[in-house]
């Protein structure tokens, strides 16, 4: 909590990148979560195609501090026809809230019509769908719109809100346009005012607070939120009570 | 194991600040600030007063303004356009050197009135490498005169980076822009230059700055917002939110720049 609102993280993994210094220790997440008031972290684990082996580790995690992780699941169209039981298990078996996508880790477009069964499991579900995004060919914002407008009662939600632009507008187009199409704020690219932007553009009843966790640090992340120029209530609803709204948590 | 007393102090700092409102709670000098208009990145602010402005708002009072120009295009024009920033002392002039031969002698005469306390070199778009053949003239004149140079690791190979400025080990140098790819590279860095200081303004490894801090000291980091590039108040807010003492965060918010600028004791 901060100043009395919920605080969600809405963008976090599971696993290891050790290249980058990327590691899954439950104790150093906890600790930056609880030094800037976070209440509970989304998890995914984007590492393995077949979904199962990384869904399993996520849940394994999120046991170990189940008050404060939420799992997502993850599926990839490189096996295709694992994708649909794989959903079914992870959020019927596992109690995963959303589903997350990867699709620089496949050669398909978002608008390729391969991810039409991840878009119509969680249309038929009423789930969140949080994809990465950005300026590559796959992760376009605009395509990810095409699949809000195919499927209105599934929420889909721009990860990194496309990172730079000219996808970050694309990202704020798509979310003037569908009522349910969302943007999410963990970036490295932290330019002057893009929360700012964001809120103004899209509505902060849009956006959500996200840090990529433990790829980045929160704290790192939660800054831009706490010191970007928006109304205290503002910061409210991106920190955390579009998450609680949108998860039903 | 901590002792008892640090145990209380750090349990102080522990505590999240509960608010929504954020302003920096020790003196803050920012170690990495552009200003102009880069050829092809416009600036969010104009004037000296803008950025003044934006430094209120998080409680930043003085920063190190180099021009963004020099980036890429010119280094000799760049300084020269600096000098229309220059006037409020919170304002501090670092100047660019450049691979035109005219770069360093105009630096020199810079010097010889009293106006240089450290020097940039930035890479972006040139592509000459950063090695001893090239550069060697004006990092011995460096070297000589003990005026610290900034690099930045967003243009530079961090192999050229140390394979250089080996060749000068009196020289004080400030490392820019690490981000998480330079992850793995970062201690073999600060270990094989043990002159060198890491700025922050991109490295947002989960726990790492605070990791980093234990193993090397705080006197090797510095806080550097890298605006307008990047939001000024994040990795502000950031730095106070880590496991520091305060003494440890007075020294990366401010005290070791002081120091390496010959305004304070040196870390």
């Amino acid at each position: 909590m901060i100043d009395g609102g919920p605080v969600i993280d809405f963008h976090g993994h599971v696993g290891r990148w050790d290249t980058v210094g990327m590691v899954d220790d439950p104790a150093t997440m906890l600790r930056a979560m609880d030094r800037v008031g976070i209440d509970r972290s989304c998890v995914f684990d984007i590492f393995h195609p077949d979904g199962t082996r990384g869904n399993d580790r996520t849940a394994a995690f999120v046991a170990l501090n189940p008050e404060r992780f939420v799992g997502f699941a993850y599926v990839s169209p490189l096996m295709a026809d694992r994708v649909v039981p794989e959903l079914e298990r992870a959020v019927d078996d596992l109690g995963f809230r959303a589903v997350k996508l990867y699709p620089p880790y496949t050669p398909y477009p978002l608008n390729d019509p391969i991810w039409d069964p991840v878009y119509e499991f969680a249309n038929d579900r009423g789930l969140a769908v949080l994809s990465h995004t950005d300026t590559s060919e796959q992760s376009q914002p605009g395509l990810l719109a095409q699949a809000a407008h195919r499927f209105p009662k599934a929420r889909f939600v721009a990860g990194h809100s496309g990172n730079i632009e000219p996808a970050r507008g694309q990202a704020i187009a798509a979310a003037q346009r569908c009522p349910n199409f969302y943007l999410e704020t963990c970036s490295t690219y932290r330019s002057p005012g893009v929360i700012e932007e964001l809120v103004r553009e899209a509505g902060a009843d849009r956006v959500l607070f996200g840090s990529d966790t433990p790829l980045m640090d929160p704290r790192a992340q939660i800054g831009k939120i706490i010191t970007a120029d928006l109304t205290d209530e503002e910061k409210r609803m991106v920190l955390g009570g579009n998450a609680i709204r949108l998860l039903g948590l | 194991m901590e002792c008892v007393g640090e145990i209380a102090q750090k349990d102080l700092f522990r505590l999240h600040e509960d608010s929504l409102i954020f302003s920096a709670r020790v003196p803050v000098f920012d170690a990495n600030v552009g200003v102009g208009h880069r050829h092809d990145r416009p600036a969010t602010f104009e004037s000296a007063a803008d950025l003044l402005k934006e430094m209120d708002r998080h409680g930043v009072e003085r920063a190190l303004i180099y021009p963004v120009q020099g980036e890429s295009i010119s280094s000799i024009d760049g300084n020269q356009a600096l000098k229309a920033w220059l006037g409020d002392d919170r304002l501090s002039p670092q100047w660019m050197l450049g691979t035109d031969g005219d770069s360093l002698s105009r630096l020199r005469e810079l010097r010889s009135g009293g106006h240089v306390t450290c020097v940039r070199l930035h890479d972006a778009g040139a592509r000459v490498p950063l090695v001893e053949w090239v550069y060697g003239e004006s990092l011995d004149w460096l070297s000589a005169e003990g005026i610290p140079l900034w690099i930045s690791l967003v243009d530079a190979e961090a192999r050229e980076v140390v394979e250089l400025l080996r060749h000068f080990p009196d020289l004080d140098v400030a490392l820019l822009g690490a981000h998480y790819v330079h992850a793995s590279l970062v201690r073999g860095m600060l270990r094989e230059l043990p002159r060198a200081r890491l700025e922050l303004s991109r490295y947002e490894v989960l726990g790492d700055a605070e990791a980093l801090v234990q193993e090397f000291g705080a006197g090797r980091f510095l806080y550097g917002s890298y605006y307008p590039r990047y939001a000024m108040g994040p990795m502000l807010y950031y730095l106070h939110q880590l496991d520091f003492t305060e003494a440890e965060l007075a020294a990366v918010c401010a005290g070791n720049l002081e120091g390496l600028l010959g305004e304070g004791p040196k870390t």
